[in-house]
């Protein structure tokens, strides 16, 4: 089975901060980090190789530093990893990202299945592994949370929502994004991290893809942030409550009480 | 571990190398010339295991990859229960084939990238959570009579809580304590000396500067510019507990490793 998983370099959301001119994220000094939703992907499909042959290649789009995240890939235990890094990508919203990841996809060729975290966390958008799939023109299921069954010809796999989860079977070649606890992501052994420094991974330009530049980038973006502002802060405060143990259960039933909480 | 406190082996911690740095090999090579330097002079290297819940690399592997030495006696290596089976299995049959004889079994410091053992996997149906004390039950019943295991005990908790996990531990399989960091004379630790007296303790020395840093540790707030010797502490903590052996955390290399062994003189 031939897989590709594609995978995001983010900002660490926990450390995050909004410029209140812009509204845009404060990236400078910002860690950035792997998707955490993409490790489940990245797990989904080291588990479906070792148990069923094949090769997995980690892809990814965004600036030459992105090449971290497909290290880091690779040190997880993946075969190789191809980062689409140009200019004429940058400014690419969904439909732009999930047409350029489709055409690489389609030039390497022969892929029986995608597979995408479910959303990436700076976005939160879960557009991509859709897009990918439309692009391609191929069948698709998103929040997968379970690979009951592979064959020759396809997979059967639960496809969670929020009543329950739907038994769907889906043929190859295929798209699925999977949710968190579809499986538990492995982290990278040190003998994974040393092989990760040194092999080759080679960046793919337009050209290399056969994209039409038309539609990459902002120009080939519809989508137009028209305002992005933090959500409100959450209103939090302590209360201290002093005396004997007695007291102070007594005053906290009190308080629970009061909120309704017990 | 009796052994190591009469022949006055130190136990220093050696902090395995992070996963996330940007200089692999520079760490690589300095965590390799701590560790030699530790066995060099006898005392025992303990490797801590994603302490903190920060991640970090595996000492078995990195004792495999750098292809370090190992003397049974003169390596420790911490055990906690963020693992999944599979990896749990890989540490401790490594830990066996490299003869490695103590253990540190600790519950640990989770994260979001860390699995978390499940009561099934090791056989423990019975608990909702896995901790050090299911840990060593298992390390007990698959490895029989392999390795030598030790517990965390925390003078900083309330004491009667923590004297009763001591029992659960030690009912467990424990044979030796490593307690929180002591820096002056510790009335829990005492009654734990006077309680206990044929269990082996190690004292944790605290030996950086920046002794704020243990405030979460001890459960009050400890000023930032708090004035802290630590090789005067170790010192004091020689005089006061002679019966005991000491592990040295966040011990300086460069201008603290060569001093102590002249500190161990009672």
């Amino acid at each position: 089975m031939k897989i590709v998983v594609c995978i995001k370099q983010v900002p660490a959301t926990n450390d995050a901060k909004i410029d209140p001119e812009t509204k845009r994220i404060i990236r400078e000094g910002l860690k950035a980090i792997l998707n955490p939703f993409d490790t489940y992907a990245l797990e989904e499909a080291i588990q479906l190789r070792d148990q069923f042959g094949g090769e997995v290649i980690a892809l990814s789009m965004g600036p030459p530093k992105a090449e971290a995240v497909l290290r880091e890939a690779i040190s997880l235990g993946v075969d190789s990893a191809i980062l689409l890094s140009d200019r004429a990508y940058g400014g690419s919203d969904t439909w732009a990202t999930s047409y350029a990841l489709s055409r690489a996809i389609d030039t390497i060729g022969g892929v029986d299945l995608v597979l995408c975290g479910k959303q990436a966390v700076d976005g939160d958008t879960a557009q991509v592994g859709p897009g990918i799939a439309a692009h391609l023109d191929w069948m698709q299921a998103t929040y997968v949370m379970a690979v009951d069954e592979v064959q020759d010809a396809g997979m059967t796999v639960k496809r969670m929502h929020e009543d329950g989860y739907d038994v769907c079977e889906v043929p190859f070649p295929a798209v699925m994004t999977v949710v968190k606890g579809i499986n538990t992501p492995r982290v990278p052994t040190l003998k994974g991290r040393l092989a990760s420094l040194k092999i080759d991974i080679p960046v793919w330009k337009p050209a290399d893809i056969g994209a039409d530049v038309e539609r990459l980038g902002l120009d080939g973006s519809p989508t137009r942030v028209v305002k992005t502002q933090p959500p409100p802060p959450r209103s939090s405060s302590t209360k201290r409550i002093e005396g004997s143990p007695e007291e102070c259960a007594n005053a906290l039933l009190h308080e629970l009480r009061l909120r309704s909480i017990v | 571990m009796r052994r190591h406190i009469q022949k006055k082996i130190y136990h220093v911690e050696v902090l395995p190398p992070k996963q996330d740095t940007e200089k692999l090999e520079a760490d690589l090579e300095r965590f390799a010339n701590k560790y030699n330097r530790v066995l060099d002079n006898g005392y025992c290297a303990c490797i801590t295991d994603n302490a903190m819940g920060l991640l970090a690399f595996q000492g078995t592997e990195l004792i495999e990859e750098l292809s370090l030495p190992v003397k049974p006696e003169q390596v420790m290596i911490h055990l906690n229960t963020f693992h999944t089976k599979v990896e749990l299995d890989i540490i401790l049959n490594t830990c066996q084939s490299m003869g490695i004889q103590y253990l540190l079994a600790i519950t640990g410091d989770g994260s979001d990238r860390l699995p978390k053992l499940q009561p099934a996997d090791v056989g423990a149906e019975d608990v909702e959570s896995v901790t050090s004390v299911e840990l060593m039950r298992y390390i007990g019943r698959e490895y029989s009579d392999v390795f030598t295991m030790g517990v965390a005990f925390n003078p900083y908790e309330p004491a009667d809580h923590e004297f009763a996990k001591l029992d659960r531990k030690l009912d467990a399989g424990a044979e030796f304590i490593i307690t929180q960091p002591i820096i002056e004379k510790n009335a829990v630790v005492d009654k734990l000396l006077a309680d206990y007296p044929d269990i082996p303790v190690v004292l944790e020395a605290w030996m950086s500067k920046k002794l704020h840093l243990l405030s979460d540790a001890v459960g009050y707030e400890i000023p930032e510019d708090t004035a802290y010797d630590p090789m005067a502490t170790l010192e004091m903590l020689h005089r006061t507990y002679p019966q005991c052996g000491m592990y040295l955390s966040l011990l300086g290399f460069k201008t603290q490793f060569d001093k102590i062994t002249d500190t161990w003189v009672s």
